[in-house]
């Protein structure tokens, strides 16, 4: 989340899209329940099937599942067509009036320009900036090559000496839901996130000997926007093919329900009045397409345009499918990233100082404006983690141990582990927190895949479809004995047994305590990782072995060797000076040796401080562990409550605040001040903690979006920060009942991954499949667990399949029947929910049923062992195509057949 | 004794034989065989349990004294339609037994309307139509089955509420109280007549019989029937009998005045 | 909210109690209420698990019964439950949940109906409480009830319904489903502010989203309740599976309170009217009467008999 959740009850106006937050955050709900009855506030909501937040929506369209950026796109269109845009906003914090290279080219085919089709990628140099000055009315023009130039290295060098007191710095968001699927990776954020030239593993190119393009230190812009190559331009181009009949052929929403959506959405910018505020919240119903990360993209286009991100109410809202999922994304639970998504080393960055070369950004702006570039602070943060992982063997000398970590050459996402594992290559895996099987998508080939791996370790609470994938449908005694894969079964804590801190969506890491022991044997993750790990430490110390030294001199400095604690491990992860640390922008205070730092700017890349995460950092200080404040005092009435908790980064609760003032440094709404500029002091003050650079005067012109090289939020993504697209283009789901209108020759994403092994197969329309089909929890539920628990299968006893009420007229079907979805990969039985909550759609002339599977249940839980169902996981039915950017599956919106069982 | 009484009482000896013994002594005529008293009473310990129990839980003012009778509220709720139940089953019996003595005719209607000639005693005897039972009894008779049908109907409803609608429920509820009034109030008269207001009444559901003078006087045709005499003509010469017989007391109290006074 | 006492509850009502409510009028008391914003209820069923918790009720088994709802109605084991209502008029469709469980009557029909004494309690705050040390499971009350809420429990004979958790509020706390409740469309407190609190949100609906009907629901055909909502369209609280204009069966009402001692009252009179019957009239005695016989008096015919020898 860009703001938090308390913070969406200051709203004005809620697009939730892609989320069920009534069903999935009931909790978190309450707050934009709050702006309705506090402000009148209006909630869109726009879903596949009319949920329980539909229930309580002002305005409420169904959209064909994985269509998403068409409808968003619209939006875009028409709040240009309307004019009811943030034009100082735009200008000043986006990157709106920046021009981009000649030879980019709009997907008007569905490619952008440097289509690769061999490699199925693209060559991204023409996806950049173009260089020079104001090439705007004002200076004629023609001055693109005439700006200031030179001026760049000295920000990047001094920016960090003069930065004030706090720890005022930020941090772009780079965080995703994953929702409910834990180990899927996180999507790229919205605002870029990819630094210049960072193509990730596998992304372009793979770092060859010719260096990748890099973005122009000094900017051509144009600040009327009308420079037909000015990012606006662009935009307006690109999108006003997303006209509103467009957009009915494509969603099924029709053309007077969308324009009345479009209207009320944009109306919060009626006449150019910006003190209104909308919020955007979404979930895993847009992560998980094969256009995922693009649907969030669109959002983040929408809000800049009408000037909402790092505004009280506004932003951009991604809710977090389970209570740690944020952490896990926050501390590198994805193949690509270190904690505090710094990037993993690739095989060509050969030491330490060509990999910090390679993923430090240098500033890219107008040559008159002003980029703090927090980014550039990347090296601080790798050596200190460096440091933090190995201890007194990390030396200067020595690379601080560079050499130690993995270099990757190739993508190891969920989807593609799984893959690899299924043609043999992955011959083992640990299973902790999380049932593969089922949260798979393609379940069936994640059981095969199983069955040729040699071992499997699986930590859980109950007995799971992954640990017992041996026993899953279809598998009869003799089919068992043929199975080798050896199967270890650990004791698991649940969450209640355990210690420790929650990341919500709002980034806050709040502590937990431990409200039972575990019983019996089970123990604390922690301790069973502590025990698996000396074990393999003593057995490098024995026996030596190919490369035992990064094992040998990881640090392991806990009280208690076996079992850790975790308030070490939160206090390791905040960060300790190693020697006493002065900063001459703060005479007289000394971070003695040893101390806890009290924040990430007192980070140093000489080796003098270690720090596990730098976004956590100034989480647990030598003031004690601020995760687990509890104070309740909210004097500004925004809900920001500064001592509850701590907010990453920085204890920051709404990111990007500074463009919540206009450039002047005055808040666009006085009532909802978070921070503003101060002229007695001299410095940005406020409600919040500032988000910027404390003593950045407004007329240096600092863009607001700081962890941008650009300083502004990014409209237009140059070069590698995306994979498909500078821009979001509407591409059909891998499995779609049309083709794509726009362009029926390129109707999928071209760099969406596809899997090529004999289970990986897609249907289409023509085989029979011409069902829309999407997957979703219900709020009775909680993933794959609550089926062991009593009172939830009370609540909800056995699996079902949402079907509209008029395909089951058609069919015959009455609620409660037995019916069999089938897909190309799977089938699926569970009785029928006839329900008038789905409606049939017309897709670009064509009839058109949706249906949706709760994906709770499998082969074992309460009802499964009473034998009440059918045994039977979701996910046997879903596609293992992944977004190109996050790598999520395709969960929603894929094709299937419907029968009677 | 004419033939005809001893004829009638050697009949009655047979059929009472079936299921007990009822002496019938010189005078008398037998009313009810046993099988009909232990019927009567056996309907009437079970109305009369229901009768408790139901109105226990009838009225708050009744529940607090009428409950612990039958061992609490809930023993009382739980024993309620089971008391019901079995006089239900017993009445059951005591209607096939008494059907035909109680069909409805014409003298009936005729009892009826001189009802009030009756409730003052206005004739000494009753009109020589008068049968085994009269109208009055006969109505008695036919409310019983009245409003056991009705008791049995909504006992139902009522004892199993949860299947059934809730305005039949409550319906029910107010038709049961109706029933229980009815019967309440020819109960109340039941015994009355039964036992103070025609004494030799109440023998003949002890006993079984009813003295000759009972039955000319209270159910002349019935006399008439089993006896083969004019009831009228009885009557008369018992009067005479008795007036003779006073006559001579008379007399002798004539007689030991004088002595003593001489 | 205060309680000035908070262990125990001023009575104001006993069930099929004779006489007056012993301590009643001694006290000023709070009519607590409980006010439910339909408009922003999300079904998430947090209320219901809640009162399964609270109230230590076993879990028992359910069925798919192609509804979200987790059971049909109401049971002596499940006093919450929200209702599930797909409502689709003129293409408008609405998903209406409603959490049902017991109204608090002011005028309860349970209290009316229940011929128990002290086993249906309301206090003077409002709360309806069954005990069922005193309920002999007639199920009157079940039939009493406009809103269908006490259950049966064949096993133990009792009947069951939400008690407003009199055991939380006398301690000053709020009922668990308030507790529960995420996102604040279940709130609790004073009658007279509920009432205003679901007045200005009708308010606002009407004026601000689109609702011309909406209202709040505290029928007065039963005297108000203390469990308030707040609809969408009020003249249609059916599409809600409310009664529009509750009433309490008039067999309880009137014929309770009236004809049943009515009729009491006139059996009393016909064992009288018989007795005077008795007294004034005197029986039917066999014809011709017999002179009564003395016991002290030895017969005189037979007196003369044996004087003849």
């Amino acid at each position: 989340m860009t703001n938090g959740w308390i913070d969406i009850k200051n709203t004005d106006m809620m697009l939730i899209m892609g989320g069920n937050p009534a069903e999935n955050h009931p909790c978190g709900f309450k707050w934009p329940v709050e702006a309705k009855k506090t402000r009148n506030a209006k909630m869109i909501v726009v879903d596949p099937r009319f949920t329980r937040t539909a229930a309580v929506a002002d305005l409420f369209l169904q959209i064909r599942a994985g269509t998403d950026i068409a409808f968003l796109g619209g939006f875009v269109n028409y709040a240009i067509q309307n004019d009811r845009i943030a034009k100082d906003y735009l200008v000043n914090y986006t990157n709106a009036a920046f021009i981009v290279k000649d030879g980019f080219k709009l997907p008007d085919d569905g490619l952008f320009s440097g289509f690769d089709a061999g490699g199925m990628t693209y060559e991204k140099s023409t996806w950049n900036y173009e260089e020079g000055g104001n090439v705007g009315p004002s200076s004629g023009g023609q001055s693109a090559t005439a700006g200031a130039s030179g001026s760049v290295s000295s920000e990047t060098t001094g920016q960090q000496k003069k930065s004030g007191d706090e720890p005022a710095r930020s941090f772009e968001q780079r965080s995703q839901p994953v929702g409910s699927q834990p180990s899927t990776p996180p999507g790229s954020s919205a605002q870029g996130g990819g630094h210049q030239a960072a193509g990730g593993p596998g992304a372009s190119g793979q770092g060859g000997p010719e260096p990748p393009p890099i973005l122009p230190p000094n900017v051509a812009y144009d600040l009327s926007l009308q420079h037909p190559r000015s990012v606006f331009q662009l935009l307006k181009q690109q999108y006003s093919r997303y006209t509103p009949e467009m957009v009915e052929r494509i969603t099924g929403i029709p053309k007077d329900q969308f324009l009345k959506a479009a209207d009320l959405f944009t109306s919060i910018r009626k006449n150019g009045d910006m003190k209104k505020a909308a919020t955007i919240i979404y979930a895993v119903g847009w992560t998980q397409h094969t256009s995922g990360t693009q649907i969030i993209r669109t959002a983040a286009i929408l809000q800049l345009l009408l000037g909402n991100v790092g505004r009280s109410g506004g932003g951009v809202n991604a809710l977090r499918g389970h209570s740690n999922i944020q952490g896990a994304t926050d501390m590198g639970g994805v193949f690509d990233i270190f904690p505090g998504y710094l990037k993993i080393p690739q095989p060509s960055d050969t030491d330490l100082a060509t990999f910090i070369k390679r993923t430090t950004p240098t500033p890219s702006k107008p040559a008159e404006w002003d980029s703090y570039n927090y980014w550039s602070n990347t090296p601080k943060f790798m050596v200190s983690f460096l440091k933090a992982l190995y201890g007194d063997s990390a030396k200067k000398e020595n690379d601080y141990n560079y050499h130690y970590l993995p270099k990757i050459d190739r993508k190891f996402s969920w989807t593609e582990m799984w893959d690899e594992m299924y043609a043999g290559k992955v011959k083992g895996l640990f299973a902790f927190g999380m049932n593969g099987v089922a949260i798979g998508p393609n379940s069936h080939k994640n059981i095969e895949a199983l069955k040729k791996a040699d071992f499997l370790v699986v930590c859980d609470i109950y007995p799971e479809e992954t640990a017992e994938f041996w026993n899953s449908p279809g598998i009869s005694k003799d089919d068992m004995k043929k199975i080798n894969t050896t199967v270890y079964r650990l004791p698991g804590a649940g969450f209640a047994e355990k210690d420790g801190t929650f990341v919500n969506s709002a980034r806050w890491l709040q502590w937990k305590y431990v409200a039972v022991p575990p019983p019996g044997n089970a123990k604390v993750d922690q301790e069973i990782l502590a025990r698996i790990f000396l074990k393999v430490r003593e057995l490098y110390q024995k026996e030596g072995g190919k490369f035992p030294d990064p094992i040998l001199n990881l640090t392991w400095p806990y009280t208690t060797p076996l079992n850790p604690s975790l308030a070490e491990i939160a206090k390791e992860i905040n960060g300790k000076a190693l020697a006493d640390l002065t900063d001459p922008a703060q005479p007289g205070i000394t971070i003695k040796a040893g101390q806890q730092v009290p924040g990430f700017a007192w980070l140093r890349d000489d080796g003098t401080t270690a720090c596990g995460n730098w976004l956590y950092s100034g989480s647990w200080t030598e003031a004690g562990p601020l995760m687990q404040r509890r104070g309740t005092d909210d004097p500004s009435g925004l809900g920001i409550y500064q001592n509850w908790a701590w907010s990453w980064p920085a204890n920051r609760r709404v990111m990007y605040n500074r463009a919540s003032c206009d450039p002047s440094g005055k808040p666009w709404d006085m009532e909802r001040r978070q921070v503003w500029w101060s002229e007695a002091q001299q410095r940005w003050v406020g409600n919040d903690v500032p988000d910027f650079k404390v003593d950045s005067k407004p007329d240096d012109h600092m863009g607001p979006f700081i962890m941008n090289p650009e300083g502004v939020g990014r409209i237009f993504a140059p070069l590698a920060a995306f994979a498909d697209g500078p821009f979001p283009e509407h591409y059909e789901p891998f499995e779609s009942p049309i083709a794509n209108p726009l362009h029926p020759e390129q109707s999928i994403n071209p760099v969406a991954t596809k899997f090529k092994s004999d289970l990986d197969k897609l249907g289409t329309p023509d085989q029979g499949f011409n069902v829309v089909c999407t997957t979703y929890r219900l709020t009775e539920h909680y993933h794959y667990w609550t089926k062991n628990n009593p009172m939830n299968v009370q609540l909800v006893p056995e699996p079902f399949i949402e079907i509209p009420a008029q395909l089951a007229d058609e069919m015959g079907i009455t609620g409660g029947e037995k019916i069999k979805v089938s897909s190309a990969r799977g089938i699926y039985v569970a009785k029928a929910m006839v329900t008038r909550r789905i409606k049939p759609m017309i897709i670009d002339g064509k009839k058109t049923y949706q249906i949706g599977i709760p994906i709770h249940w499998g082969y074992r839980g309460i009802a499964e062992d009473e034998g009440k169902t059918s045994l039977m996981t979701a996910n046997q039915l879903s596609p293992a195509a992944i977004d190109p950017n996050a790598y999520t599956p395709e969960f929603k919106g894929f094709l299937v057949k419907i029968e009677k069982a | 004794m004419s033939s005809s009484v001893e004829r009638f009482d050697e009949r009655a000896r047979r059929e009472a034989d079936r299921v007990g013994t009822t002496v019938v002594r010189r005078g008398e005529l037998l009313r009810h065989p046993v099988y009909t008293r232990v019927l009567h009473w056996l309907v009437a310990i079970t109305f009369v349990l229901s009768l408790l129990s139901g109105f226990a839980i009838y009225s708050p003012w009744l529940f607090k004294f009428l409950t612990p009778i039958f061992g609490g509220g809930a023993m009382t709720r739980f024993l309620h339609p089971w008391f019901g139940l079995a006089f239900e089953v017993f009445f059951l019996f005591q209607f096939l037994n008494w059907l035909t003595p109680m069909m409805w005719r014409e003298s009936d209607r005729r009892w009826l309307k001189r009802i009030k000639a009756y409730t003052t005693n206005e004739d000494k005897l009753e009109p020589a139509d008068v049968g085994f039972f009269n109208g009055g009894q006969k109505v008695y008779f036919w409310a019983i089955v009245l409003s056991g049908v009705l008791f049995l109907i909504t006992g139902i409803l009522l004892w199993f509420d949860d299947i059934f609608p809730r305005w039949l429920v409550a319906v029910s509820y107010v038709i049961h109280d109706l029933a229980a009034l009815l019967m309440l109030a020819g109960f109340i008269i039941h015994i009355y007549e039964g036992t103070a207001a025609a004494p030799g009444t109440f023998r003949s559901m002890i006993n079984g019989t009813v003295s000759e003078r009972w039955a000319w006087t209270h159910h002349p045709a019935w006399y008439k029937a089993v006896t083969g005499r004019d009831p009228r003509e009885s009557y008369e010469r018992e009067r005479r009998r008795q007036s003779d017989r006073e006559r001579a007391i008379q007399e002798w109290e004539r007689e030991q005045d004088g002595r003593d006074v001489p | 909210m205060k309680m000035s006492n908070p262990q125990v509850f001023q009575i104001q009502e006993i069930s099929a109690h004779p006489g007056p409510v012993p301590g009643l009028g001694t006290q000023r008391a709070v009519q607590v209420c409980k006010y439910i914003d339909v408009t922003t209820c999300i079904g998430c069923k947090a209320c219901e698990v809640a009162c399964v918790e609270w109230n230590d009720h076993p879990f028992r088994e359910t069925t798919f019964d192609d509804t979200y709802q987790t059971m049909p109605s109401t049971d002596w084991n499940y006093w919450n439950l929200i209702k599930f209502a797909e409502d689709e008029r003129d293409g408008n469709l609405m998903w209406l949940m409603r959490k049902d469980q017991c109204m608090h009557c002011e005028d309860p029909g349970c209290l009316r109906a229940c011929p128990a004494d002290g086993a249906i309690i309301k206090y003077e705050n409002g709360i309806v409480d069954f005990n069922q040390n005193n309920c002999i499971g007639c199920g009157y009350c079940i039939s009493g009830c406009p809103f269908d809420i006490p259950k049966f429990n064949q096993k133990t004979k009792k009947v069951y319904k939400c008690t407003l958790c009199s055991d939380r509020v006398g301690q000053g706390l709020e009922p668990a489903c308030i507790k529960a409740c995420p996102t604040g469309c279940l709130h609790f407190g004073t009658k007279h502010d509920m009432v205003q609190i679901a007045g200005l949100r009708a308010k606002q609906l009407q004026e601000h989203s689109g609702f011309a009907n909406a209202g709040v629901y505290d029928p007065q055909t039963i005297g108000g309740t203390h469990v308030i909502y707040v609809l969408h369209d009020i003249n249609n609280p059916e599409r809600y599976g409310l009664p529009k204009d509750p009433v309490i069966p008039p067999s309880y009402t009137y014929w309770k309170w009236l004809a049943k001692p009515a009729g009491l009252l006139m059996a009393g009179l016909g064992v009288l009217a018989v007795f005077f019957h008795r007294v004034a009239v005197g029986p039917r005695l066999p014809q011709p009467e017999q002179p009564a016989p003395v016991e002290s008096q030895p017969d005189p015919i037979e007196a003369k008999r044996k004087e003849q020898p």
